[in-house]
């Protein structure tokens, strides 16, 4: 189950700017777990001392135009689809 | 009196008159300080139906009670005036070090009317004020005008000047502050040209008695530890406001080519990591704000870009970007930098050209009615006619006057791409994907003001403001709900933090200035025993002064609306399908005026006003 991670305008240094990656998993937690193993210290960042996605960032499952929030960890994602973790914009 | 200085400094600049007058610590209180108090004082004292460019308009320079200190771009300044380009209250605020500058001199508040005979600045210092002469100034750019007036200090000296689209009277021309912070909205630039005014240059030595200075420590030293652990502001520190620039984009929210679509086939030249790694030449920060959000950029070939002039923003890349379609980094920064030194408003320049754009491209200005071709994304034409602009040359001064006032004279069906609300051109959120920033475009008190209510996306997750009672998420595109979150974030995030003042952007959630700690704040500085209710309060009183004011003006429902295009529906991108048909935006307002106690015609109703303390107005 291949999912494509797309990282936009979120923790550059630790991907050393490295935009994509392919990572195996059928739910949220589990890719998360998987892009840990390739971006040592990113679970830390993206999820918040309770262990829940940390919510200064968004999580956007992206199927063609359609989008929907991932804001729980037992998120169910599809092979071959797109995940996008970016900030959360809040104007300005 | 702590948090103030307890006078106000009135100056008519037409007869050279000087006066002080004593700040009422019960006015204090009760409109707090910043855009409050510029409010009250011009319900108060203008004319009705003055032209705003006349010299009884008055601009007042207010700072509120935390600009005593350095507390997350505490030290900045409200701007308020009757605006040119709506002809409604107006207000602008700049952060920086004028607020406190200004408390320095011994005053919380500059009134400024009437108008010079010939072109003058004022110096104020803790023992003196002078009108001087500006003749020598006048025609030079902020930075010639801050290079000159700055042989007057080394250290601590705030300097605020006009351009030369403020002397041409360019409706949205915008005062600098060290040329690098901007009162960039709705014209006040326009407003200081008008009274001959080009400068005010403050510096003084007054310490503002603060009630808990102690207690004030602690918190500071709170909100900042949260600041630099908690993740929260990890983004804003790294990329600025950038961070919303490929967001916007993926959501189809980024007003692209003059809000026809809302996805940019550029944006990988532009985004945050774009703009990191192309133009970045460091960050700058605010007095007591960790977060340091301001890019610093430079440039050489093909456009010299200068660090000093300070980097655009996210509002400025995209009104200057994908709103005219140019995807160059680097021509970006320069356009934004030209904007800076003439005095121009970055995103009423980018949709006024947008609009330019759009009326050359169906024929209804030729390439000899503009004097240029004036293609979609040609650097060199945007950067020409921005120039043009602020000198008010050729094509430029019909465009001077903003898209409202341009579409009426071009006319040819113009109006239906002339992107403004009350006047005010549209910023950088289109408002489909967000249904909450719809509804604040059509109803804040100065026009589509982006900084008027919190954003949609901040409300999708749970717990976002349980202070305020939003604990569950509500999806960006959704109506349900709106209206009471942009009635009560218009006053917390678009009035009270420009009355206080302080930053919006560490307010907004997950950051760590909650409404709580705004009131912490507020009552350690002042000593009053103020408590979030009361707080509120005066957010909504200060919110329905200003909706009086614009009654006064003849402003009521039928203003309260968006540009037609909106009612289209997006056809791709993150927010593909979304639309807001004038129904669904009468359904909002009925919903919205229903909570501010407004009656349907959008008037503030005789009980709402006796429940603010209003009565008498
Ligand atoms: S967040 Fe940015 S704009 Fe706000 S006070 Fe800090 S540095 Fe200044």
């Amino acid at each position: 189950m291949a999912v494509t991670v797309r990282f936009l305008t979120a923790f550059q240094d630790l991907t050393l700017s490295k935009k994509l990656f392919l990572v195996e998993g059928k739910r949220l937690d589990q890719i998360i777990d998987e892009l840990e193993t390739q971006i040592p210290g990113l679970k830390e960042k993206l999820l918040d001392s309770e262990g829940k996605p940390h919510p200064a960032y968004q999580m956007i499952h992206v199927k063609g135009n359609i989008q929907e929030l991932c804001s729980k960890l037992d998120c169910p994602i599809g092979d071959g689809d797109e995940i996008v973790i970016t900030s959360l914009i809040s104007g300005g | 009196m702590y948090g103030f200085q307890g006078t106000m400094l009135v100056i008519d600049l037409g007869e050279g008159k000087v006066l002080t007058e004593d700040l009422d610590e019960r006015f204090a209180r009760n409109y707090i300080g910043g855009v409050g108090f510029g409010v009250r004082l011009l319900y108060d004292r203008l004319t009705p139906r003055v032209d705003p460019l006349s010299p009884e308009n008055m601009l007042v320079f207010a700072s509120g009670p935390l600009s005593a200190l350095g507390f997350m771009g505490s030290t900045g300044i409200s701007v308020v005036s009757k605006s040119p380009l709506t002809g409604l209250i107006g207000d602008s605020d700049l952060r920086g070090s004028f607020g406190r500058n200004l408390k320095s001199c011994g005053y919380d508040v500059l009134i400024i009317s009437g108008k010079a005979k010939s072109p003058v600045y004022l110096e104020l210092t803790d023992g003196a004020v002078e009108i001087r002469d500006a003749a020598d100034l006048w025609g030079k750019t902020t930075a010639e005008v801050q290079s000159t007036l700055s042989h007057v200090n080394e250290k601590g000296l705030s300097i605020l000047s006009i351009g030369p689209a403020g002397e041409h009277l360019v409706k949205y021309a915008c005062i600098s502050g060290d040329v690098r912070f901007f009162a960039g909205r709705l014209g006040m630039g326009a407003v200081m040209g008008a009274k001959n005014l080009k400068a005010i240059v403050m510096k003084g030595g007054k310490e503002t008695p603060i009630a808990d200075p102690q207690g004030m420590k602690d918190l500071i030293k709170q909100v900042h530890y949260e600041v630099l652990h908690d993740g929260s502001c990890d983004t804003l520190s790294k990329y600025g406001t950038w961070n919303n620039i490929g967001p916007s984009n993926l959501k189809g929210t980024l007003p692209t080519k003059n809000f026809q679509r809302t996805t940019f086939e550029k944006i990988d030249q532009i985004d945050g990591e774009a703009m990191l790694n192309s133009i970045s030449a460091g960050d700058r920060t605010c007095p007591g704000c960790p977060i340091g959000c301001r890019r610093v950029v430079k440039g050489e070939q093909p456009y010299r870009v200068l660090p000093e002039y300070g980097g655009p923003q996210y509002e400025s890349v995209a009104a200057l970007g994908p709103t005219v379609l140019l995807g160059d980094a680097l021509a970006i920064a320069k356009a934004n930098e030209l904007c800076n030194l003439y005095g121009l408003d970055t995103i009423s320049t980018g949709v006024t050209i947008a609009f330019a754009m759009e009326c050359r491209e169906k024929g209804v200005l030729t390439p000899k009615d503009l004097g240029m071709d004036l293609k979609w994304g040609d650097p060199e034409d945007i950067l020409q006619l921005i120039r043009m602009i602020a000198f008010r040359e050729g094509a430029g001064d019909v465009l001077a006057d903003g898209v409202r006032r341009a579409s009426e004279k071009i006319g040819k069906g113009s109006e239906e791409w002339a992107m403004h609300v009350k006047g005010l051109e549209i910023p950088m959120h289109d408002p489909r994907g967000k249904k909450g920033i719809a509804l604040a475009y059509a109803t804040a008190l100065k026009g589509a003001d982006h900084e008027s209510a919190m954003h949609d996306d901040v409300f999708e997750r749970e717990n976002a403001l349980p202070e305020l009672g939003y604990v569950k998420p509500m999806g960006r595109k959704e109506y349900q709900g709106k209206p009471l979150l942009v009635k009560k974030t218009q006053e917390l995030w678009g009035i009270l933090s420009d009355a206080l003042p302080i930053c919006k952007f560490p307010m907004a959630p997950p950051r760590p200035l909650t409404p709580g700690r705004l009131v912490s704040a507020l009552r350690l500085v002042t000593g009053w025993d103020v408590s979030l209710e009361e707080f509120l309060r005066v957010g909504e009183r200060i919110f329905n002064l200003g909706r009086l004011f614009n009654v006064r003006e003849g402003a009521d429902r039928t203003l309260d609306v968006l540009p037609d295009r909106f009612s289209e529906a997006l056809q791709e991108g993150g927010s593909a399908g979304e639309m807001i048909t004038r129904k669904d935006l009468e359904r909002m307002l009925d919903e919205y005026y229903n909570y501010r106690g407004w009656t349907k015609d959008g008037v503030p109703k005789e009980e709402t006003l006796i429940r603010l303390d209003l009565k008498n107005h």
